[in-house]
């Protein structure tokens, strides 16, 4: 690994690490490898949002040219957001594309995943039917992500309504997370869902 | 790219610490408006992918950046730093801007060039010494220069086959020069003043050359004889619009009259010695062409010269 890129992880990783972030929790960071390249980062969902509670996780890989290009991020922790994949985790960030700057860090670079969740930007999405459901029915939305952070990221609040649905599904031998998707993606109607599946 | 910042003695400000490379600034320079300093490269490196400033995105571009202000350049130079050969032993502290110096005559400098002492004449790298054998090293270099060498036999065959390529067109060109003669009578003018000088040029690039012995001429040479003449001639690059008539002027037969039998030769003997001569190159034979003859009476001149051929006697 170019030796810039290694200087600059290794002195950004003992940032975080002194950060009051990481003193109160709400970030996190390790290491993968011993090369640096690789690091596994963790941020709280913030307060009053439907992320709460739960703890997500990020795969951050460190490419030769960095800082010169951005660090590849994406969610290990599948959630439900409009600027995130629901299928790969890939994040709609400008800083992690044209806006990346050689200035900004790691502990930047989460931080601003972690505003991302609070304020999402619907015009831009990476999942276009998390974008959909959040435009036209918010609540639900809210709702949606809340199941899923309980569902996946450890968060405190059960929806019995959704788990009931995605256990039905699943009695008819539909893969847990297969289950959730479909029920979510038709704003959690079990019968469009069923058909989606099965069709 | 900067200083690792772990080299210097106490902290170090964070505002003489590049954005880019996290390393103490390295021959700094500023962006216009915002001030923000980096290193040299790193800036330059980071511009060439992007026109931005990396920390607050402003427009810059490469011709935009400016030399820190002298402040900024002092707090550096006073910074107090390791050797970059601490590794190696160095033990010197330095002021920053002293370290380059030190580094050029630095003794733990592990690169440092040193003459092979066992007598093979390299300058080797200190670290490389203890590994270093004179007959290996110099067998790399023939080897080296071997191959250089090949290189430039291939090349030299390869513009021979463009020279000769080139030689062809050129005879071709001069048939067609010719052609054009013929249907032309100002090209032919042009024409014959280009074959004049090829002449000139041709004879000026033969060495002069001497008869000791005028009675060793042969005025009737056979054949064979003849031919081997004509092609020295045409080797020596004999224009070929002479060639043909040069050795029909080989023999007696078609000599001037002052030249053309034995008796009017032993006459003309005190005529004939003012000749310009030229060697046929590798031959006991001379030219004596009309160009290089314009002194000589008419009836011992014929256009465009004599060929002479002797059994001995030329120097």
């Amino acid at each position: 690994m170019a030796n810039i890129a290694a200087k600059r992880i290794k002195r950004e990783f003992k940032e975080v690490m002194k950060s009051e972030e990481v003193a109160g929790g709400t970030i996190k960071l390790e290491l993968v490898n011993d090369s640096w390249t690789e690091l596994q980062g963790e941020i709280a969902g913030p307060p009053d949002t439907p992320y709460e509670g739960g703890t997500f996780l990020l795969e951050i890989k460190v490419p030769e040219t960095y800082p010169f290009n951005p660090p590849k991020i994406r969610f290990m922790t599948k959630i439900w957001h409009p600027n995130v994949s629901s299928v790969t985790g890939a994040i709609c960030l400008d800083i992690l594309k044209d806006q990346w700057a050689a200035a900004l860090t790691l502990r930047t670079v989460l931080l601003s995943i972690q505003a991302l969740l609070s304020a999402a930007e619907p015009n831009d999405p990476q999942d276009a039917v998390v974008a959909k459901q959040y435009r036209e029915d918010i609540q639900l939305f809210n709702l949606t992500a809340r199941h899923w952070t309980n569902a996946y990221a450890g968060g405190p609040t059960v929806i019995w309504e959704f788990n009931q649905k995605v256990q039905v599904l699943q009695d008819m031998g539909v893969d847990e997370d297969q289950a959730r998707v479909a029920l979510s993606t038709f704003d959690w109607g079990l019968e469009r869902a069923t058909e989606h599946l099965f069709s | 790219m900067g200083f690792e910042i772990k080299r210097f003695q106490g902290d170090v400000d964070e505002e003489l610490i590049c954005p880019i490379c996290s390393g103490v600034l390295e021959d700094p320079l500023q962006a216009p408006a915002c001030e923000h300093a980096f290193c040299r490269a790193c800036i330059t490196e980071w511009i060439s992918r992007q026109p931005t400033c990396p920390v607050d995105r402003q427009a810059v571009t490469a011709s935009q950046l400016r030399p820190v202000p002298r402040i900024l350049r002092n707090l550096l130079s006073r910074l107090c730093t390791s050797c970059d050969n601490a590794p190696h032993g160095c033990n010197a502290v330095l002021k920053l801007d002293s370290l380059a110096s030190h580094l050029v005559e630095c003794e733990y400098n592990p690169k440092r060039p040193m003459p092979c002492e066992a007598g093979c004449g390299l300058v080797i790298p200190k670290d490389e010494l203890a590994e270093h054998n004179c007959v290996r090293e110099l067998r790399a270099l023939i080897a080296t220069h071997q191959g250089k060498l090949n290189d430039y036999e291939q090349e030299l065959a390869e513009q021979r086959l463009v020279i000769n390529e080139h030689k062809r067109e050129l005879a071709l060109l001069k048939e067609f020069m010719r052609a054009m003669r013929l249907s032309n009578p100002s090209m032919r003018a042009l024409a014959d003043q280009m074959e004049r000088e090829e002449v000139v040029r041709w004879a000026n690039s033969l060495a002069r050359a001497r008869v000791t012995r005028w009675g060793g001429m042969i005025s009737t040479p056979d054949d064979v004889l003849q031919m081997m003449i004509k092609r020295s001639l045409s080797e020596s690059g004999c224009p070929p619009h002479i060639i043909d008539d040069l050795m029909e002027n080989c023999h007696e037969r078609r000599w001037p009259p002052g030249l053309s039998s034995l008796e009017t030769r032993q006459n003309n003997r005190r005529l004939y010695e003012k000749y310009v001569c030229k060697r046929v190159p590798g031959k006991q034979a001379v030219l004596v062409l009309h160009c290089d003859n314009t002194h000589v009476d008419e009836h011992m001149m014929v256009e465009p010269g004599l060929v002479m051929i002797f059994a001995h006697g030329i120097e």
